[in-house]
């Protein structure tokens, strides 16, 4: 069980990667390396184990422990004055109290709608702007430059000028008012309707260069002679994508695609930042919800109760994540 | 091989192209229009360009903003580090149940939602007193980074022959020693590598910030955007001249380690 693993990178790792990179057609991204090492010396192993006890103690003190305070959160009756005291154990009440009210079937419903979005999007205009920015030249290293900075930037600026240029009289509106396509300004964060799906739009913008970045990698790693191949056999350029570049690149597609998932799954500051989850609650997704039901409404069992949900959305997720490696990795 | 350009792929480029420089574009020319540019006249060019934004907003919350940004992105980095290198190590070159435990253990932890985390560690910070100190809000980031840090580390340990760290055993290197001098110089790419992306993190989180301190006063530059963003009447110029001030040293970071990111974060993919 490992995360994706390449050779190590190096200044001009693409450009050597043409040029001595032999065909490894099963894995274009984690090829690179052997996958089973013998332990060098046995007596350096638990000296080694020790290298793993500050992290341990750390996060048993600072993730796990927080986890299980969430859980005992999540059947109890906590509120602002009672926080810091003994908590009164209700046990299912909240997570039915949140049921019942239909917030809880609401913002799965949301969260379904938003992942999906972000995922399409994500993972399609990823595949398509890596193809488009294999091409050598300025304008792709520009571009692909500019999109890993916008990626670099804190969610709070993105999301920031989202909001400004989605706005009642921002450049979107100033341009469809300008052409006359509708009478009055769209309301792309005021309408419940269009709020979620906007939303999802940016979070996709957010997430396109990252997988970019990683689908581009993948197919740098492709044996250009498999290109020239094709060319002799008169292949045109879509084939060329059809029939090399999505086969090729499908390990990687599927550890993206879960962490696409995840990302879309977990996502907050975008929603924070242009919706703050409304109008009223049609941009609460899931975690978004537990956290406004925790601070806004100042009901911590029930806010602890959904997160609780959450946790276990992450759980399956993991478990897809984890068995996605394997495969890629060919275990 | 020299793949040349054909109108999809150009097209596909421009709409690139217009996505992510319009945003940039948007937040420098706003940041230098007046209020009252913004309402007239959002969607132009055309405007008489003022500092007033900058000059407003800049003054000594501006520059506390700034030391709490530093310090927190700063300390964190420095944090997941010390923690998440020797860990990535281990994980890296043990095998057996308990680095099969670690590592999905890792992996629920790097995928929790951050909202998640917020709720039991305000309370625990709470009940502990150390709510609203810049040292706690540092160690609420280095947890939550440590875990993501070292799945994105691992990998290149993971490339680092093992032979090297064989020849030196047998010249009497001790573990430590050998990992210390063999071992991370090797790996020093990968390091610096999630290094940046820690800061880049730790300089862009809000939601700990504007939950664990209790006053405005000690905000980072990310906080007091995302409070200013959610404000009824938002003074647009002075928002987008914050932004711009909370970006420059994100440029700074990536005009450095530009190319480290483009090969290094295709290593680990774990975002």
């Amino acid at each position: 069980m490992t995360t994706m693993t390449q050779a190590p990178p190096t200044a001009g790792a693409d450009v050597r990667r043409f040029v001595a990179t032999p065909v490894r057609p099963s894995s274009p991204v984690g090829g690179t390396q052997r996958r089973k090492r013998l332990d060098p010396a046995r007596g350096g192993r638990r000296a080694r184990m020790l290298f793993l006890l500050p992290a341990g103690l750390f996060l048993a003190v600072f993730s796990i422990y927080p986890l299980i305070q969430l859980c005992r959160m999540a059947v109890s009756d906590v509120t602002p004055a009672t926080l810091g005291a003994a908590w009164k154990l209700v046990g299912f009440a909240n997570v039915v109290k949140g049921w019942v009210s239909g917030a809880t079937p609401q913002a799965i419903i949301r969260t379904l709608i938003f992942v999906v979005i972000v995922t399409i999007l994500g993972m399609g205009i990823g595949f398509a702007g890596a193809v488009a920015l294999r091409t050598k030249g300025r304008w792709s290293s520009i571009l692909l430059a500019l999109m890993v900075f916008v990626w670099a930037l804190p969610p709070v600026v993105n999301g920031s000028v989202w909001k400004f240029l989605l706005g009642e009289n921002g450049l979107f509106n100033g341009i469809i008012m300008g052409l006359h396509l509708a009478d009055r300004p769209v309301p792309f964060l005021f309408d419940p309707s269009v709020a979620l799906i906007s939303v999802a739009l940016v979070n996709s913008f957010a997430v396109i260069p990252f997988n970019a970045l990683v689908y581009r990698a993948a197919m740098m790693n492709i044996d250009p002679e498999v290109f020239e191949a094709a060319q002799i056999d008169g292949a045109n350029r879509w084939q060329e994508v059809r029939h090399i570049l999505s086969p090729m690149a499908r390990p990687t597609s599927l550890v993206l695609l879960v962490l696409t998932l995840v990302y879309g799954f977990r996502s907050f500051d975008y929603i924070y930042v242009m919706t703050a989850g409304g109008p009223g609650t049609a941009t609460n997704t899931l975690p978004f919800l537990g956290y406004m039901q925790a601070f806004v409404r100042y009901d911590y069992g029930l806010g602890a109760a959904t997160s609780v949900l959450t946790l276990l959305g992450v759980l399956v997720l993991a478990v897809v994540y984890t068995r996605s490696i394997r495969k890629e990795e060919g275990e | 091989m020299n793949i040349k350009a054909g109108p999809v792929n150009i097209l596909i480029k421009a709409l690139l192209t217009l996505m992510y420089a319009i945003p940039i574009l948007w937040i420098v020319l706003t940041s230098f229009k007046s209020s009252a540019d913004v309402f007239t006249t959002q969607a132009s060019f055309i405007f008489k360009p003022t500092v007033a934004a900058y000059t407003e907003a800049f003054g000594p919350e501006l520059l506390g903003a700034l030391k709490q940004s530093i310090l927190i992105a700063v300390g964190t980095t420095v944090g997941v580090l010390l923690f998440a290198i020797p860990a990535a190590y281990a994980l890296a070159r043990a095998s057996g149940w308990l680095t099969n435990l670690g590592l999905g253990l890792l992996i629920v932890l790097q995928m929790m939602p951050h909202t998640t985390n917020v709720i039991p560690l305000f309370q625990i910070f709470g009940s502990w007193g150390i709510l609203d100190s810049t040292l706690s809000l540092v160690v609420a980031d280095t947890a939550l980074l440590i875990p993501w840090a070292t799945m994105l580390l691992r990998p290149f340990f993971r490339v680092v022959p093992v032979a090297l760290e064989e020849a030196g055993r047998i010249d009497g290197a001790s573990t430590l020693r050998s990992f210390w001098s063999i071992v991370l110089p090797v790996a020093r790419n990968g390091v610096f590598t999630v290094g940046t992306l820690v800061f880049l993190l730790a300089w862009g989180e809000f939601l700990y910030a504007i939950n664990f301190f209790l006053t405005p006063g000690k905000y980072p530059l990310s906080a007091l955007i995302a409070m200013q963003v959610g404000a009824f009447g938002i003074n647009w110029p002075g928002l987008m001249a914050l932004a711009v001030m909370t970006s420059i040293p994100i440029v700074i970071v990536f005009i450095c380690t530009y190319r480290l990111l483009r090969d290094g974060l295709t290593v680990g993919a774990v975002k």
